[in-house]
């Protein structure tokens, strides 16, 4: 199942006030500015609250967090991981 | 200017939509929760203190390097850690060139006090003066970001984690602590450890961000390339450098940090402003943020602290509304040389 839609709505409304002209599925949200440090800890207590996860210290890296798709692939398998 | 009536984030709060009875979208995605969710601290606090059963075991060294700016929260912080759970702390103080009489005195009494070995970082006056006054002109953070605070705070609180995390890991202390209140930070990052890959992409992305504004002034106060080599070296994750900002999951009351302060001879400071207990840029970097963003950068920090009953309304809006020193704001403008048409 694909998770972009929630969490680009999630990051839209939070981190872009409603512009999602600057964010596609492969924006990094670090290197664009649309996430900084603690916007990335912010991400991830929607992703927990949200699909009922729990993001463990050492899935905290840019390959599960950094992008839409990333975070879609990553909360896809934590789900299916279950 | 319409407030919101249950918190205290005002019409101008980026993102903010106010309902018809005038309560807005974050009081009420917040309703029928919990006012502190006592399940959630207690499960921070039980990982902080399986963390610290690791860290004290791991080494002999120092078990954490702390952020302590002789504020009332790091203060308190400091004496937990030191006094309370008797751990080896190295207090870090990062001396911006504005901590406030008061709050030097501080500084000397509580390091004093609980015995811990502290260290004054004293950047380069010039070049930091400089990045306050180009984080200011230059505008360089994102408006999400400057939700949170100031552009000067968040030049100073980059600055600052830079320093501390560089310090830990060529001093290879497991730990790094800050006094960050519960309105700060989201509880879920008061006990993490920090991945070696994301500290090395936030710190780029930081740099990226700040020194558009400062080049390579002040980047050795930053992580260079051999500290993240030294991080890569460390696989295991148990080497993972925590950061822990335990006032988010113990019991927080600002009247009762400050009485117990006060035992050991520190002094609410009569020389800083509403929002801080150490600091004189703190004023004018509300100032200049308030004229040109319409909203107090302290808002979020406190509607989160009053939505979480830490503080009530009405104790809230006299924070924001509190008028600043005049004195103390020309001062710093003088010192930072901007001229008062530029911000």
């Amino acid at each position: 199942m694909n998770y972009i839609e929630p969490v680009r709505e999630f990051v839209v409304e939070n981190f872009l006030f409603g512009d999602s002209g600057r964010l596609s599925e492969d924006t990094s949200f670090l290197k664009s500015g649309v996430l900084d440090s603690t916007g990335v800890l912010e991400l991830i207590g929607y992703l927990e609250e949200a699909f009922g996860i729990t993001v463990e210290d050492d899935e905290v890296i840019p390959e599960n967090l950094d992008s839409l798709r990333n975070v879609s692939n990553f909360v896809e398998s934590k789900l299916n991981g279950k | 200017m319409k407030i919101c009536s249950n918190c205290v984030l005002p019409e101008s709060f980026p993102g903010i939509r106010l309902a018809s009875d005038g309560v807005c979208q974050h009081c009420l995605a917040h309703k029928g929760s919990p006012v502190q969710d006592e399940a959630l601290k207690k499960k921070y606090s039980d990982k902080f203190f399986r963390a610290l059963e690791q860290i004290k075991a791991s080494r002999p060294g120092y078990d954490a390097v702390m952020a302590y700016s002789g504020g009332k929260d790091s203060s308190y912080i400091l004496s937990f850690l030191a006094g309370q759970l008797g751990l080896r702390v190295l207090a870090v103080t990062f001396d911006h060139g504005f901590v406030s009489p008061q709050g030097s005195s501080n500084i000397v009494t509580i390091a004093g006090k609980t015995n811990v070995d502290h260290i004054t970082m004293r950047p380069n006056r010039e070049a930091l003066f400089r990045a306050f006054r180009e984080s200011v002109i230059q505008k360089p953070y994102s408006l999400k970001t400057l939700q949170r605070a100031s552009s000067i705070c968040n030049t100073c609180m980059y600055l600052v984690k830079s320093f501390l995390l560089k310090t830990a890991i060529e001093m290879e202390i497991p730990a790094i602590v800050y006094g960050w209140s519960p309105g700060q930070i989201p509880i879920q990052s008061s006990v993490v450890q920090l991945n070696n890959s994301m500290i090395r992409q936030t710190q780029e992305a930081l740099f990226g961000t700040l020194g558009k504004v400062i080049g390579d002034e002040l980047r050795s106060i930053m992580l260079q390339e051999r500290h993240f080599e030294a991080l890569e070296t460390r696989e295991a994750k148990s080497s993972y450098i925590y950061n822990f900002s335990p006032l988010a999951f113990i019991d927080y009351s600002e009247e009762k940090i400050v009485e117990d302060l006060k035992l050991l001879g520190w002094v609410p400071p009569k020389d800083t402003d509403a929002n801080s207990t150490n600091c004189l840029l703190n004023s004018f970097a509300n100032h200049v943020h308030q004229r040109e963003y319409g909203f107090h950068p302290y808002a979020l920090e406190i509607a989160n602290l009053v939505r979480g009953g830490y503080m009530t309304r009405e104790a809230g809006l006299a924070k924001l509304n509190s008028a600043p020193d005049q004195g103390v704001l020309a001062y710093v403008r003088q010192q930072l040389g901007i001229k008062d048409r530029e911000c």
